[in-house]
């Protein structure tokens, strides 16, 4: 399956300084977005931090000795989500680290939201409130759960995602990368099929703008990088009260089927 | 300074300001807010400043004490919140107060949008615990698991029953589908079900699921019981405990 990406990050509307950091690895399929919290220039410290440490360990050979599989557990997860899982321990440890060793720093953190394809599997790690969506057959999916204090409410029934959108405590965080030497890590892998298109994007989006208004800016869309660019826009137009990060990740649909060369043809004209 | 209104329907019956002393609600004519009606016990609630919250407690009535549309024995009050007893409501206007209940432990410094916060561990403690016990006390009983399930009436599958545990349920003739159907001409991915924070969610694939007798518009919420007919599958989604 063929791979095309791109993401755009934005300092909003509002916003003096831009928090969210992301970075796709095209060789290794691996995508990542972190938007960081604490005042002054920390929260971009802790986000810029969290992107390295993954990358660095996801990239790292096998067998490395640096990058050990610290404390990642088993369940039955493919090797790679499990080594994504471990990086996104040694981020959590590398920003409470800092944080303890530079005192200015004590209370930055970060959300993590990456995703790693290999073949027809994607690898999936997430802590905070970011978010990762699939797109297939023009259904917007959302693969991750908010830890915010409203999903939390949410999920024990007592208030509806009507009022949690409504309410002013969205901001408040139940897991984040840095705060504690240990975190908890939520993974998942997911099958792919031709066409899916993955949405990693940060909170000021989804605030911003709803899903059905999401799901049409993809479909409309098809070049990843114009896209992500797309929905900063509207995130902007809205308001722009956050930093807006999106990254697209596209499955190209390889059609093998009987007219596929038709469709071949017409592409070249384009 | 906080302040409580009483309404009947949109008419304003009375409205007392809350100071260090409880407010306190019910049928008998020596409450602070008196509630003339049989549906309302003698001292039916109290509301009063905990610290900087302000909390609405239930006491032992009756009928119970809603906030918003939940039953409650005790809650923590916000501004813009309304009590219902019987058929009165109390409007709670708390815009005058300085303290912020959540934020209480933040260092106060030039305010910013929106700011993003983590809860330390002991607050998240006792937000989550006052949130499980405001669960348990309303109708919701997260101490029970709950599995959603596919029970299969009707049509060519794989399997009888699927206790769907996944946050992505596909129901396709794809090797890669949870829900395999078989048969010619069956879409590789004919519906999928994304687990939410509020349910499970049916949307489209190439095919448009009926529910209950009519095709869905886009992704619906399932309710317990609700019967889903795609490519010839009739399935009855239940939650069982």
């Amino acid at each position: 399956m063929q791979i095309v990406s791109g993401g755009v990050t934005d300092l909003g509307r509002v916003r003096t300084n831009n928090e969210d950091s992301f970075r796709i690895i095209e060789p290794l399929n691996l995508f990542i977005l972190s938007d960081g919290m604490g005042g002054e220039a920390h929260g971009e410290i802790a986000s810029s931090l969290a992107v390295d440490t993954i990358e660095k360990v996801c990239s790292a050979p096998k067998g490395d000795s640096d990058v050990t599989l610290a404390g990642a557990s088993g369940e039955n997860w493919s090797e790679q989500t499990r080594r994504l899982q471990s990086a996104v321990f040694q981020a959590n440890f590398n920003i409470y680290e800092s944080s303890q060793n530079h005192p200015e720093q004590r209370g930055m953190g970060a959300t993590l939201t990456a995703g790693w394809i290999n073949g027809s599997k994607l690898s999936l790690a997430h802590v905070g409130d970011s978010r990762a969506y699939l797109l297939r057959t023009g259904n917007l999916q959302q693969l991750t759960n908010d830890h915010s204090l409203v999903a939390e409410q949410v999920r024990r029934g007592i208030i509806t995602p009507q009022q949690a959108e409504e309410s002013d405590m969205q901001s408040v965080l139940l897991r984040a990368l840095g705060a504690h030497p240990e975190v908890d890590v939520d993974v998942d892998e997911f099958d792919l099929f031709p066409g899916d298109l993955i949405l990693v994007c940060s909170d000021g989006l989804t605030r911003m703008v709803t899903e059905p208004e999401i799901a049409g800016t993809l479909q409309a869309e098809t070049d990843p990088e114009k896209s992500a660019q797309k929905l900063v826009d509207l995130a902007n137009e809205r308001g722009g009260l956050d930093n807006v990060t999106v990254i697209v990740v596209r499955l190209q649909d390889e059609s093998k089927g009987w007219f596929s060369w038709l469709r071949r043809d017409s592409g070249k004209k384009e | 300074m906080a302040k409580l209104s009483l309404m009947f329907e949109s008419k304003l019956v009375k409205e007392v300001p809350i100071g260090n002393r409880p407010v306190t609600i019910g049928r008998s004519p020596d409450n602070d807010l008196p509630v003339d009606n049989l549906a309302v016990s003698n001292y039916h609630a109290r509301v009063y400043y905990e610290g900087s919250r302000l909390v609405v407690e239930d006491l032992d009535s009756l009928n119970g004490t809603f906030v918003n549309d939940l039953r409650v024995e005790r809650a923590t009050l916000h501004d813009g919140d309304s009590i219902w007893i019987g058929k009165h409501h109390i409007k709670v206007d708390a815009t005058a107060d300085t303290a912020i209940p959540w934020d209480a432990g933040r260092k106060a410094a030039a305010p910013k949008i929106n700011e993003t916060m983590v809860l330390d561990t002991k607050a998240r403690r006792d937000m989550l615990q006052q949130a499980a016990a405001m669960g348990e006390r309303s109708q919701f009983s997260p101490g029970r698991m709950k599995m959603p399930t596919l029970v299969v009436l009707d049509g060519k599958v794989s399997q009888k029953e699927y206790v769907l545990t996944n946050k992505l349920t596909v129901i396709g003739k794809s090797p890669m589908a949870t829900v395999r159907l078989r048969g010619w001409f069956k879409p590789q991915v004919a519906a999928q079900i994304n687990q939410r924070d509020d349910g499970y969610y049916l949307g489209t694939g190439a095919k448009i699921p009926i529910v209950n007798g009519s095709p869905i518009p886009g992704p619906v919420r399932l309710n317990d019981g609700d019967m889903i007919e795609i490519c010839g599958v009739r399935m009855n989604f239940v939650i069982r405990e």
